[in-house]
């Protein structure tokens, strides 16, 4: 039975966290031309606006991209890291822990700012590729974790018993091991893209000409517009989150993991 | 010809530390061998050795006669049930079972009729669809078992099997176990820490302690003959004082109890002590009466606590030759904390055992 009071705070809490959704998603259909709430009038031209502005359209495909294969790149190599952490107690094993934290741990901005320093300004490096390194390094310790978790649901034995039965330690981990990590991976594999496509201050310091991702434009369009635009492309965002979280929810059961 | 032989076998896994020191062992055909001994004995050592997943320092393992010593686990013909059951979360319980069989390339029909079989021993026929997460813990342990023996290996490992049990469902499933291994026959090592388990189910038992053996032999001999204070104490003798032999003849030794000489047996493995010898006295706390106030004969002594178990009353006592623990039935007379009281001896099945006994062991 929960409590008046309980129940009120709940609200409260509700409307905090999904009130800015709500405006946004009303502004969204306003006709005004500036961002305003509440919304006078009807229209779609704002959405129509979102894909007929190139710098937007562009920049979605590079930040998929970079999505996509930086997410990858870094579960193919936290896999390792997780097993290894989570299989064998090693002398710096704790150490190591913490190291591969550190990205979560330390403010983007400050990881940004040190990786231009070191890519861009020392090293003269391709953008995309900078973008590429970037994201993959913000996104390895996420990888560690979730995969760990899943592993740590696993009974170490099992692989023991496998080998006993007659497979050698290759196949015990692809027959055994691997099968009871899929909801891991996939989980880690929803967490990194959404981490990846929504990050901002790593990608500001990174990107360079013509070479944007989604997050970074929608900040330099606000600087010189300030119309429904950007609020349209947000609830397509937000819809476009929900739904991948949503289905990752429903296959997945990904709450288990985070 | 043992059927599994372990030779001088040496495991460390610090420096200088051994697990196991020139540790020799041998298991006849069909024989259930328990090793039983605390945590940290080298109980599971020597069984993971077998198992091929510990590279000795030293020593040979030797099955029907063919060096295992440096063959890699998967290699050895070995089915092993854990303590934590260790099933395949993603697989049916048919398709664990099955598990051993496939790696072995075992055509396909044979593979069904075999888990069939194997899943019948342990009466889960009708579980085989189902998840091991849908099991409960005894039906788990049960899979396991089927899934280690339908690979008809040549020595079954089970690693403290019941531990994760209730107590109750341990028993039960120590008959299942015990009924498994002598229908199929199958040469069996077997590790707890609990010494009822190993006494109900074992061929033989082995008492470790630190890496080396205590004492060999079957479950009665054990029980009723320690050769080692370790073993007494392990086998639940709960009680133990030091005494001067005073003399010794006919398989029979004396020492003082109370004023008067009682009758004591010995290990029948050594020779008779010489009289003056220091024997360390061993009985387990219903081999002992008591009576009230200290005119009886016996060692006087004084209550100095009280529990009460159901069918019996535990008292603590305290003598001149120490403090015991002693059991009464609950339906004679209760002793209150302080009472004076008399302890007296019935000695059939105490033991004496000598310090160089120990030393000879």
């Amino acid at each position: 039975m929960i409590s008046r009071w309980m129940y009120i705070s709940l609200v409260i809490l509700f409307g905090f966290l999904l009130g800015p959704f709500v405006i946004i998603f009303m502004a969204s259909f306003g006709a005004n031309a500036n961002l305003a709430f509440p919304p006078q009038g009807f229209t779609l031209d704002w959405f129509a606006n979102v894909f007929e502005t190139s710098q937007f359209i562009d920049s979605f495909w590079i930040s998929l991209q970079l999505g996509l294969s930086s997410t990858i790149v870094s579960l193919v190599m936290g896999m390792p890291v997780a097993y290894a952490l989570t299989r064998f107690q090693f002398a710096a094993s704790g150490m190591v822990e913490t190291v591969f934290s550190a990205p979560i741990l330390v403010p983007g901005l400050v990881v940004g700012f040190a990786m231009l320093n070191f890519f861009v300004l020392l090293g003269d490096m391709h953008v995309m590729t900078g973008l590429f390194i970037g994201h993959t390094a913000i996104l390895f310790p996420y990888s560690v974790r979730v995969i760990s978790a899943s592993l740590r649901n696993l009974d170490p034995y099992v692989e023991d018993a496998a080998v006993s039965l007659g497979a050698n330690r290759l196949r015990g981990f692809l027959l055994v091991v691997l099968p009871n990590m899929q909801a891991g991976i996939a989980a880690a594999f929803v967490l990194g893209f959404i981490t990846s496509f929504n990050n901002v201050p790593v990608s500001l310091f990174l990107s360079g000409p013509g070479v944007t991702t989604l997050p970074v434009s929608m900040l330099s369009y606000l600087e010189y517009y300030f119309d429904p635009t950007i609020a349209a492309l947000s609830t397509l965002l937000v819809i476009f989150t929900v739904l991948l979280v949503q289905t990752a929810e429903r296959v997945l059961g990904l709450s288990q993991f985070v | 010809m043992p059927h599994l032989e372990i030779h001088n076998l040496t495991v460390s896994y610090e420096k200088n530390k051994p697990t196991l020191e020139r540790f020799s062992l041998n298991v006849e055909q069909g024989e259930l061998l328990s090793l039983l001994g605390p945590s940290g004995c080298g109980k599971t050592t020597t069984l993971r050795s077998v198992a091929g997943f510990i590279r000795p320092d030293a020593g040979r393992i030797l099955i029907n006669d063919r060096d295992y010593t440096r063959l890699p686990p998967n290699q050895r013909d070995i089915g092993l049930v854990f303590q934590s059951y260790a099933l395949f979360p993603h697989l049916t319980v048919f398709h664990n079972v099955a598990f051993g069989l496939r790696m072995r390339r075992i055509p396909k029909k044979e593979v069904h009729a075999r888990v069939a079989n194997a899943l019948k021993m342990v009466g889960l026929e009708d579980f085989s669809d189902r998840r091991p997460a849908q099991l409960s813990g005894g039906q788990q342990q049960r899979v396991a078992l089927a899934r280690a023996t339908v690979i008809e290996p040549q020595v079954l490992l089970l690693d403290e099997p019941l531990s994760n049990l209730d107590a109750r469902l341990r028993v039960d499933m120590r008959q299942e176990i015990r009924r498994a291994q002598q229908q199929l026959g199958i040469t069996t090592l077997y590790v707890t820490h609990d010494q009822v388990e190993a006494m109900s189910i074992s061929d033989r038992v082995v008492v470790m302690n630190q890496g080396k053996i205590e004492q060999i032999g079957t479950p009665e001999d054990i029980f009723a003959a320690p050769e080692t204070a370790f073993v007494a104490d392990f086998m639940g003798f709960d009680n133990h004082f030091s005494a001067a032999v005073e003399s010794a003849r006919d398989g029979k030794l004396t020492v003082n109890w109370g004023g008067a000489p009682i009758e004591l047996r010995w290990h029948s493995k050594f020779s008779a002590p010489q009289p003056g010898t220091k024997a360390e006295v061993f009985f387990r706390a219903d081999n002992a009466r008591l009576s009230a106030g200290t005119e009886a004969r016996g060692l006087a002594g004084q209550v100095i606590l009280h529990t009460f178990h159901g069918n019996e009353r535990r008292y603590l006592v305290e003598t001149e030759l120490g403090e015991f623990s002693i059991m009464q039935d609950s339906a004679g007379e209760r002793f209150e904390p302080g009472a004076a009281v008399t302890v007296q001896a019935q000695t059939q099945k105490w033991i004496a055992i000598f310090e160089e006994m120990e030393q000879y062991a």
